[in-house]
Formats: C-alpha cells, sequence, structure tokens
C-alpha cells in the first residue's frame, strides 16, 4: 500500500496571540506541525509497520520545513516532499487540495492520510474538496482505522448519531481526528538517521503545473483581516465552607442569571 | 436579492432548533429562503420547516437516506442548490454539516467557510466572520465566488419570534448510495441522552472526576436538570465517555443558557468549545485554574463534595 500523508507547519497555538492594524502580530510566535496532521503521521507509521506500506509525506508553504519533516521522518516516514511556490501565499483550502491533486496523480498512492483540521484556520476542508477533485471516497473525522484487504479499509467516524463504522474502498481519503492515536514520541536512533535523508523540495513548475492551472491567483476566499477575539470575563469565585459557598452561588444562578 | 438555502438539521427524526436560527439570520438580511431536507420518513417534518421561516422546501425521502452518507448527501444539496438558484448555502453546526459543506462547495466551484458566526452582504459582495486559531483571533473574510457554502457556529444566530415561512414542496430526486464508502453500523451510545447541540443547560466532567464513580456522580446532577452531558478530551480519551460527547475544538460546540464544567481545568482547545454560553459556573479545586478565567460563577472545591451538595441545592431551590 501506498500511503501519502499532509502535514502542515502552523502557529503554535498554545502562545499569547496579539492582533495589531488587522493582523496577527508575529513578535513571539512559533511554529510547529500541526496536531492533527502528527495523528496522520502516526496512522501512516503504524500501517507501514503493522501492514506493509511505503509512507511519503506532503507538506505546502510554511517556509523553512526541514525541522518538522525530519521530525516526520524520525517517527517512521520514508520520503517528504516540500511544495514550495511564491504564488501559494494566498492558497485557500481548494488550492491546497489542487496542489494535492498534482501530488497525488504522480504519485499513484492509495489512501491519503490528513488532519481532519489546521490549526491556524480550523476550517477542515482540504482533504474533502481534495477527495472530491479526485472523485474518490472519503471520510472525515476518523477516530479508528483497520485495514480489511488488499482493497478496503474500515475506519470509525465520529458522527452525530454515535460512531460509524464504514468501508471504505480505495484508493481513499481520510481525515482523522486527535482521538485516533497518541503520537510516538521520535527516538534518537530516529533522529540521527532522519539527519541523513533527503527532503524533495518543488515548485509547482516542477510539479508539472502552474500558477494559472491551480488558479492560485484567485482565491476563492480569502483574509481580509484578523480581530481580536472578545474574551469573556471572569465572574465571581467563591471559596471556603462548601456548602456554605455552594448554596450561595445556587442561589445566584437563580436569582441574579436566572438560569435555574 | 440573496437567496438562502438552509440544509435542514434532522436528528432522530426531529427537526433541530439550528434550523430555524439560520432560517432567521436569512430572513433578516431580507433574502428569500428554502430550506433542503434530507433523510428517511421527513414527509411529516413539512410544517416545522413551514414555521422554521422557509418559503420553500426541497424534500429528499428515501429509505436508502436513513443513515448519513456524505456523498448522497451532498448530491442532494447541490441539487436543490441549483433548483433554488441559491448564493448562500448554511448548515447549522454539526458534525454532518462538516463532512458535506466542503463537498458541495467544490462540485458548485464556489468558496466554504465552517464555523462562520456572521455574514455581511454589500451589494453582491460576502463576508463572513469566523474565529480562527483555537479562538485566539477572529478572521474577516472575503468571499471571491458568487456563491458561499458555509457551517455557522452554534449559537451565532437566534431564532426571530414569530417568523413563518410558505409551503412549497418540490421532491428531490434520490442518488444512487455510495458504494465504494458503506456504513456497516452505527454505534449509538446510551439512548435516549440529551443532544448536546440543542440543550439548555450542558454540564460537562473533566479529568477532576477521576473515574467512572466520578462520572457517574456528575451525571446524577445532569439527569436532575435535563441536562446535556458532556465531556473533556481528557475523560474521552480515557475511555469514560463517548468521542461525540467532547465539548471543545475537536468536538462540539455548544452554546447552551447554562454551561457547568465540572472538573474541567480549562484548555483553550476546550474553551473553544463552550466560550459562547449564555452563563458559565465552573468548579475546580485549583484556585489558579485557568477555567475561572470564563467562569461567571466559580467554586473552588472538590467536586466529590460539591456535586451532591450542589444537587441538593438545586432541588431545594426549584421546589
Ligand atoms: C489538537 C488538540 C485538540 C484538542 N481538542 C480538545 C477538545 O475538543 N476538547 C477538550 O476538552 N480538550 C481538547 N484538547 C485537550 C486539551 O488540551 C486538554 O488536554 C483537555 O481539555 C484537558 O481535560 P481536563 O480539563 O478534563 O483535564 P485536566 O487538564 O487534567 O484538568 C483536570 C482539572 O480537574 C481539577 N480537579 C482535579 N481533581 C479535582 C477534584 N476532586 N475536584 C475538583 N476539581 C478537580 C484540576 O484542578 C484540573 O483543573 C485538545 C488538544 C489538542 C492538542
Amino acid at each position: 500500500m501506498k500511503i501519502l500523508t499532509t502535514v502542515k507547519k502552523v502557529v503554535d497555538v498554545e502562545l499569547n496571540m496579539h492582533v495589531k492594524d488587522g493582523a496577527i502580530v508575529e513578535d513571539g510566535l512559533q511554529y510547529v506541525i500541526n496536531a492533527w496532521d502528527e495523528n496522520a503521521v502516526e496512522t501512516s507509521v503504524r500501517l507501514k509497520e503493522n501492514n506493509g506500506a511505503e509512507t511519503t509525506l506532503v507538506s505546502i508553504g510554511g517556509g523553512d520545513c526541514t525541522d518538522m519533516i525530519r521530525r516526520c521522518y524520525a517517527m517512521g516516514i520514508e520520503n517528504g516532499i516540500h511544495i514550495d511556490d511564491p504564488a501559494l501565499t494566498k492558497a485557500d483550502s481548494s488550492i491546497y487540495a489542487k496542489v494535492l491533486q498534482k501530488v497525488y496523480e504522480k504519485g499513484d498512492y492509495d489512501l491519503i492520510i490528513t488532519g481532519k483540521q489546521s490549526q491556524d484556520t480550523d476550517s477542515g476542508q482540504t482533504g474533502i474538496i481534495l477527495a472530491e477533485y479526485l472523485g474518490l471516497p472519503c471520510v472525515s473525522n476518523v477516530i479508528d482505522l483497520e485495514v480489511t484487504d488488499d482493497q478496503h479499509i474500515k475506519v470509525s467516524r465520529s458522527g452525530d448519531a454515535g460512531t460509524e463504522i464504514i468501508e471504505l474502498a480505495l484508493p481513499a481519503v481520510i481525515a482523522v481526528d486527535v482521538s485516533i492515536n497518541e503520537p510516538r514520541l521520535p527516538q534518537m536512533r530516529g533522529i540521527m538517521m532522519a539527519k541523513r535523508k533527503k527532503i524533495k523540495t518543488m515548485d509547482l513548475a516542477a510539479l508539472g503545473t502552474s500558477s494559472d492551472e491551480i488558479g492560485a491567483a484567485a482565491p476563492k476566499s480569502e483574509i481580509a483581516e484578523f480581530m481580536a477575539s472578545e474574551s469573556r470575563k471572569s465572574g465571581q469565585k467563591f471559596e471556603g465552607d462548601a456548602a456554605e459557598i455552594t448554596a450561595q452561588v445556587v442561589a445566584l444562578l437563580a436569582n441574579e442569571a436566572k438560569v435555574i | 436579492m440573496a437567496k438562502v438555502l438552509v440544509i435542514a438539521d434532522i436528528k432522530q427524526g426531529m427537526l433541530k432548533g439550528g434550523t430555524a436560527e439560520l432560517l432567521s439570520k436569512a430572513k433578516a438580511i431580507g433574502a428569500e429562503t428554502a430550506v433542503a431536507a434530507i433523510g428517511s420518513n421527513i414527509e411529516s417534518l413539512t410544517p416545522d420547516l413551514v414555521n422554521a421561516g422557509s418559503d420553500t422546501q426541497y424534500i429528499a425521502d428515501d429509505p436508502g437516506l436513513e443513515l448519513f452518507s456524505a456523498g448522497p448527501y451532498a448530491s442532494c444539496v447541490v441539487d436543490a442548490a441549483k433548483q433554488f438558484g441559491a448564493n448562500l448555502i448554511w448548515f447549522a453546526f454539526s458534525e454532518n454539516g462538516k463532512a458535506v459543506a466542503p463537498r458541495v462547495a467544490a462540485q458548485l466551484d464556489a468558496a466554504c467557510a465552517t464555523e462562520i458566526t456572521d455574514v455581511i452582504l454589500e451589494g453582491d459582495q460576502i463576508e463572513v466572520i469566523r474565529p480562527a486559531i483555537t479562538n485566539k483571533v477572529m478572521q474577516r473574510v472575503k468571499i471571491n465566488t458568487e456563491q458561499l457554502v458555509a457551517v455557522v457556529r452554534a449559537g451565532a444566530f437566534e431564532a426571530a419570534e414569530g417568523i413563518t415561512g410558505t409551503e412549497n414542496v418540490v421532491k428531490l430526486s434520490i442518488p444512487a448510495a455510495d458504494l465504494k464508502a458503506v456504513i456497516k453500523e452505527i454505534l449509538t451510545d446510551a439512548s435516549g441522552e440529551i443532544d448536546l447541540a440543542d440543550a439548555d443547560v450542558v454540564i460537562s466532567v473533566g479529568r477532576g472526576a477521576k473515574d467512572q464513580a466520578g462520572v457517574d456522580l456528575v451525571k446524577e446532577l445532569a439527569d436532575d436538570l435535563s441536562a446535556g452531558f458532556g465531556s473533556s478530551r481528557a475523560m474521552v480519551d480515557g475511555g469514560f465517555m463517548a468521542h461525540n460527547k467532547q465539548v471543545g475544538q475537536t468536538g462540539k460546540i455548544v452554546a447552551p443558557t447554562l454551561y457547568m464544567a465540572i472538573g474541567i481545568s480549562g484548555a483553550i482547545q476546550h474553551l473553544a468549545g463552550m466560550t459562547g454560553s449564555k452563563v458559565i459556573l465552573a468548579v475546580n479545586k485549583d484556585p489558579e485554574s485557568p477555567i475561572f478565567n470564563v467562569a461567571d460563577y466559580g467554586i473552588v472545591g472538590d467536586l466529590f463534595e460539591v456535586v451532591p451538595i450542589l444537587r441538593e441545592e438545586i432541588k431545594k431551590i426549584r421546589s
């Protein structure tokens, strides 16, 4: 089985963030692998280990991605492609999906694994749109996976009605949730080996396409500005005798907030 | 004039409140409204669809559509959108909406935006507001296509009083099943539980509850209040709660009148799912816990001691 895994370098959400003049202040930000993509990498590596698979990752944009890709190598990914092109600075989900379509078409993959969403946008669209462009079956919000035979996988999707068990015919696209597994920490040996591995960096031309074909200059949507999010104010905090303060708070819920 | 197609949010044969909220917003911006309802045995929902504020009802009703399947559902929505000439296609927040919206957008070659909290129309220009980066910032997004497919964040729009529509049912043709993605089974968690999405009160349990006994203790409080019973990720990963009960960035977004966080620390990923609640009560034994930064009322204490007292006091005040 040949697996293509998508990974994106994104801002670390745990750090403080400020908005000024419609933009996020760059100072003090750090960039990391998107959390959901780390689970996608772990999913691929487990498939390699348990079922035998060839694993390739692709990352688009993000500037220098060497450290991130090496980390994925150290986790067990075998091949890495970095698509970097100045034409992609305005890329939205559809444009990412168009680029990934080109990558897929060059590689003859059986399974594409994406993270369910990317923590810089929280959009959750790219994998699904990619599947539409490719005409492949797709399941998102995947929390479990099992290979049934050469041509099928069985996945669990956390849906509105409960956990759905879905059989997918390969080739297929899945978008995984963080609950699917616990990504491993790279080990020293893997880290050392990763340093010697090559990363294939390509621009759109090397990928056999162009800005025009991808529609890179005309995204379907673009961020006009960032704004500070409204933060909630902290209210009243009660400490002391549990019986007393709990009674006090219940009275407030009833009489002040009028919610019970 | 804007034409808004709202995808009816139907769960267990019932029309959920989100549908009326979206249709109310559509009417408020002066749009023509239609609804697309997809499922099995849903004919009887027609009056509800009209009362929710739709002026045309596109209905795909077939036993083959009983179980959710993103492919056929998307085909129905695309069909309805084309027939209606919709330029705005809105889903209420749900896992199914999040799975179908990008497909519809790809098929219509339209823009897609998820988690929107507002939409701004100026002439033909569409813009949306949405949170991003785990709710750390908001974005104003300019839409460059004539059509926008969007998933609306829970609690973003309010249902207007006295809204109504007109009955004009159009039957949609039934798409073929997706033979490449076949649903084998749905494992439902304890049936009859209250849906988090439209519960007036949601009570969530966190790692502070430790084990099954702790979870059961908090659940009793939820049962007393007929509240939706949710969870932090820690308790889902611990195997105590079902994945679809998780509140937060990668789970359910809720905006109830009252949200209680019991033994939850208030990680940003959890806050991303519940800070839209009207009133928040937190119970945590750590006075420095970040959950208190967003709570209107905070009780610093051991939940094993506080929860039974909460139940008693609530019973008292209600009688
Ligand atoms: C990509 C990503 C997505 C995520 N998505 C989500 C999400 O959707 N939802 C979500 O919830 N999390 C999510 N998380 C996880 C999140 O970061 C936290 O790890 C999680 O919310 C912690 O759960 P918790 O508050 O129950 O546990 P903890 O952080 O361990 O907090 C337990 C709390 O209980 C208190 N406590 C302990 N004992 C008692 C007692 N006896 N009485 C009272 N209080 C007590 C402690 O003081 C503490 O504050 C995500 C993480 C990542 C990386």
